[in-house]
């Protein structure tokens, strides 16, 4: 009886209505709810969707290339979505609702993916612990080496997280590979733990688990002051590198269109405009920009090279696990 | 009371009946087993077989599901690290080992596993020994106590050392003023909470050791005059020594096992069942991966072979005749109060931790604004309800299935004679030594592509928590056979009936105790698991566990520990449910395992 019923629990799921749209999303799953939820209400289309890193996102679509469960990538750095076509996961989608707007590197040049949101690498710094130590704010990449920080920072691991890679990047891009490694080296003494979420950090540095997290800066406000935390953001002098989130449709998805209303709905000012609750900067002109959100015009920002980045994450995340040992 | 004596058992939970213990006199199991075979191995078993076709199917598909569910994973990590090019090959374990990334978290597990054994199975011995050998109070406060931890999801304690000692935790924060500085991420903080997790299993191998020495022998020192030191040193502690050893064995399995502590305090501390994951999920390296999970598995195997086939062969538990009721305990105040008071610590620290548990999940926003609020539970009940709603469904599915496929092959091993039936137990309990690290990446790999593509149904989720934690059942099915006589079911066979007429009528009616306790072991490990499952997890499904461990990632510490509470009134109310059940069908038998138990005390 046992093998009859594992028989009959195995059919029925298999197959599956059309109607939904299957999703990874490497938003926040608090953050991810508002949009999926006001895209619901706005098309009627149902939504399933499954939160999980960038990183581990790319790998889930990786195994299961033959089998694309998904078909929509949501979230997560645009270097991600870089890789993502070079593995020949991703089909291209060229949005009229993007098209005035999304020049330059805000998209994929050949529309393998679309970028709808604009953020920069800052420290999340917990202003308790910067009191009472009488120190101030870290305000450069140097600053970090400081010995007062010792044990007082966090990151995520470089391979689990858009967030850490994008750091990990622009300090190539920043000082040279060689020296960027060698200054890596000193900051892991600093550091108190890798986390696998980029935001996760932030937290920590409100919780006063840590005194400075390494994130985005929608991630800084979003899960630090905003939620009540006292976490107040600083960004490098030297400058910084930052990420142009996107979203893609995944080769194979058995849902294109499904996908492709997406992605014109994520562009519209309706849509744009809702990513004030989370503190990222939209790409819409015409969308509202959340009051003290960071803006690209408000820090230094490096000339990030994407492509880059992209092309050289495996080889840069195998350097640092031989180097950092974790 | 199923107990290990007979050898069979590696469970570490052991079901204990309400029987008077005068009672459970039974033949050692390999006695009654080879007498058994030795009876009916005749030319005509396989002739016999084949005169009940419905009996041959039975085997069969029985072997087929093993071989597809729990043999065919295995073989696929096997195939993708020891092959290269077509060719068997160790490059990838000389790769392996030539980084410090990965020889780091295997010197860090083992060291961590060696550590929390010991340590856990001393606590586990002192309650053990307290609650059987001496006359405290309290007693079955502290029997709940010792066993609160198998019904809890393994990763609570994490939880509860951050929302206790962390930064902003309450010990440090509220009651140290920040006086001292928790080092909780990493060694130290592991070994603390796996400790408190895993010593359950310890205090229940051991409370069945000690309740099963004859109390007649330390009764006969007494009277030659030893003292009770005396006697605890020279007699008990020796006789014990079997079963201390299996407690740190399985101890040490759970250790390098553990996925959810880890994953949220292992800090720089790596170890190899959350590297594996993150080499597969992080670096998308498929073969480093499982080649990991090798590594993993190769302590764990030999942890359960020592086990099965050589500490437990070395029991000394004394079984003879009928036990003398009196048993002497120990009753000098200094020593009684002395071990009460140690008891009493304990037990308040593993209270300390559920309970920080439950007043994290009414706080607003830990660590910065305390104020009390329903929130949490609202998000629990709103974002986190497709979740809760998938694993409940998930487990309901997957539990009497696990169920009556445990009584089916416990039915087939003892009574049944074929070909590889000793294969068929083996296999059955390969599941329970495999880490479930190992078990996750052996699914993706096996069922990612035709014939057999099951990932991202609910079925691959399923067919995981079946094979998972068949053992268990199948353990407690094989030691309840044993004790009844097959003569019930041959009269039936002589008046007519086949076999699955008699499996269904007289066999599972009189094992109907272990099969419950089966279910009920089946669902919790179903609600609490994660190692395995975080693997193959997917749009359309998903797991409570994976939505806590996403939260503490996040540190939305007061949403993780709402979810973890309701977690653990789902599986109080499940239990009850199933006791209830038994009480109601399971005829004049009293199931008295202690997680129904933990729920009535509550």
């Amino acid at each position: 009886m046992s093998v009859l019923l594992a028989l009959w629990v195995g059919t029925p799921v298999l197959s599956e209505a059309a109607d939904v749209l299957h999703m990874y999303t490497a938003l926040d799953p608090n953050e991810a709810k508002v949009y999926i939820e006001a895209f619901i209400k706005d098309t009627k289309i149902n939504v399933e969707w499954v939160r999980m890193s960038a990183g581990e996102v790319l790998t889930r679509l990786k195994a299961e290339a033959k089998n694309p469960q998904v078909s929509l990538w949501f979230g997560g750095p645009s270097t991600e979505f870089i890789a993502g076509k070079k593995e020949g996961l991703l089909v291209p989608y060229n949005s009229p609702v993007g098209a005035p707007f999304l020049k330059g590197n805000l998209k994929d040049a050949e529309d393998y993916w679309t970028g709808f949101y604009f953020g920069a690498i800052g420290f999340g710094n917990n202003t308790h612990w910067f009191e009472k130590n009488k120190v101030p704010y870290p305000t450069s990449w140097q600053d970090l080496l400081k010995p007062e920080f010792k044990g007082q920072i966090s990151i995520a691991y470089p391979y689990t997280s858009g967030t850490a890679f994008t750091t990990l990047a622009t300090v190539c891009m920043i000082m040279g590979e060689d020296k960027a490694f060698d200054y890596w080296k000193k900051l892991d003494a600093n550091i108190h733990h890798y986390n696998t979420s980029g935001s996760a950090c932030v937290t920590q540095a409100g919780l006063g688990e840590i005194a400075i997290g390494i994130a985005f800066s929608h991630d800084i406000l979003a899960k630090g002051s905003s939620k009540g935390y006292p976490v107040k953001g600083t960004f490098p002098s030297e400058g910084t590198g930052y990420e142009i989130g996107g979203l893609a449709l995944i080769k194979g998805g058995s849902e294109p269109e499904l996908g492709k209303k997406f992605i014109d709905w994520t562009l519209s000012k309706r849509a744009q405009d809702l990513m004030q609750v989370w503190f990222r900067i939209p790409l819409n002109p015409e969308a509202e920009i959340a009051a003290g959100a960071t803006k690209a015009a408000d820090v230094k920002l490096i000339n990030y090279d994407e492509e880059w980045a992209g092309n050289n994450n495996k080889r840069l995340i195998e350097k640092w696990r031989q180097m950092i040992g974790k | 009371m199923v107990s290990d004596r007979e050898g069979g058992g590696i469970s570490p939970l052991r079901w204990h009946f309400d029987e008077p213990p005068n009672e459970e006199v039974f033949p050692p199991m390999i006695r009654t087993k080879r007498f058994v075979a030795a009876l009916r191995r005749t030319p005509s078993d396989l002739k016999r077989l084949f005169q009940e076709p419905l009996l041959l199917m039975g085997i069969l598909l029985v072997n087929v599901f093993l071989f597809l569910f729990v043999v065919l994973p295995l073989f696929k990590i096997f195939q993708l690290s020891f092959e290269d090019n077509g060719r068997f090959s160790l490059q990838v374990f000389v790769d392996l080992m030539s980084k410090r990334y990965n020889v780091q978290p295997l010197i860090h597990s083992l060291t961590l596993g060696v550590a929390v054994s010991i340590l856990g199975t001393l606590i586990g011995f002192i309650f053990a020994y307290a609650i059987t050998r001496v006359d405290i109070p309290w007693k079955r406060f502290f029997t709940v106590t010792a066993t609160f931890p198998i019904i809890a999801p393994p990763f609570m304690m994490s939880l509860s050392a951050i929302l206790l000692f962390g930064k902003q935790g309450f010990v440090s924060k509220m009651i140290l003023r920040e006086m001292i500085q928790f080092k909780i991420y990493g060694f130290w903080g592991l070994l603390v909470v796996e400790t408190l997790t895993y010593f359950s299993t310890a205090y229940l191998t051991l409370y069945g050791v000690l309740q099963a020495i004859d109390p007649a022998l330390e009764d006969a020192a007494l009277d030659l005059g030893a003292s009770k030191g005396k006697i605890f040193r020279s007699i008990t502690l020796p006789l014990a020594t079997p079963g201390i050893a299996s407690a740190i064995l399985l101890i040490f399995s759970q250790s390098l096992a553990d996925f959810g502590n880890p994953m949220i305090l292992a800090g720089n501390y790596t170890i190899l069942a959350t590297q594996a994951y993150l080499t597969i999920v992080g670096m998308y390296n498929m073969k480093g991966g499982a080649a990991l999970a090798i590594l993993l598995l190769i302590p764990s195997l030999i942890a359960f072979c020592v086990q099965k086939y050589w500490v437990s062969r070395k029991s000394y538990v004394t079984v003879t005749g009928k036990p003398s009721a009196a048993r002497i305990k120990v009753d000098r105040p200094l020593t009684k109060y002395s071990i009460f008071g140690l008891c009493l610590l304990l037990a308040s620290v593993i209270f300390l931790f559920y309970g920080m548990i439950l007043f994290g999940s009414v706080v607003k926003l830990w660590g910065a604004n305390h104020s009390l609020t329903w929130d949490n539970y609202v998000h629990v009940f709103t974002i986190g309800w497709e979740y809760i709603k998938d694993t409940l469904l998930l487990s309901s599915i997957a539990t009497p299935i696990a169920g009556v496929l445990a009584m089916v092959i416990a039915f087939l091993v003892v009574r049944k004679n074929f070909p590889g039936k000793r294969l068929m137990e083996l296999v059955s309990l390969l599941t329970f030594a495999v880490p479930g690290t190992v078990v996750g990446i052996g699914y993706i790999l096996a069922f990612n592509q035709r014939p057999l593509l099951l990932t991202g149904t609910a079925a691959i989720i399923v067919l995981l928590f079946i094979f998972r934690d068949i053992a268990v059942g199948v353990q407690t099915g094989i030691a309840e056979l044993q004790q009844i006589d097959p003569s019930i079911e041959e009269a039936s066979t002589d008046l007519g009936a086949d076999s699955s007429v008699t499996f269904r009528r007289i066999t599972l009616p009189l094992i109907t105790p272990a099969f419950y306790a089966g279910l009920a072991f089946t669902f919790v490990k179903c609600m609490t698991a994660i190692s395995a499952v975080i693997f193959v997890v997917s749009g359309k499904w998903n797991l409570i566990t994976i939505a806590i461990l996403g939260s503490v990632e996040n540190s939305d510490l007061s949403q993780a520990a709402a979810f973890s509470v309701v977690i653990i009134i789902f599986i109080l109310l499940a239990l009850w449910l199933i006791q209830f059940l038994v009480n109601r069908l399971g005829g004049g038998r009293k199931l008295k395992f202690e997680k129904a138990e933990t729920l009535q005390s509550i």
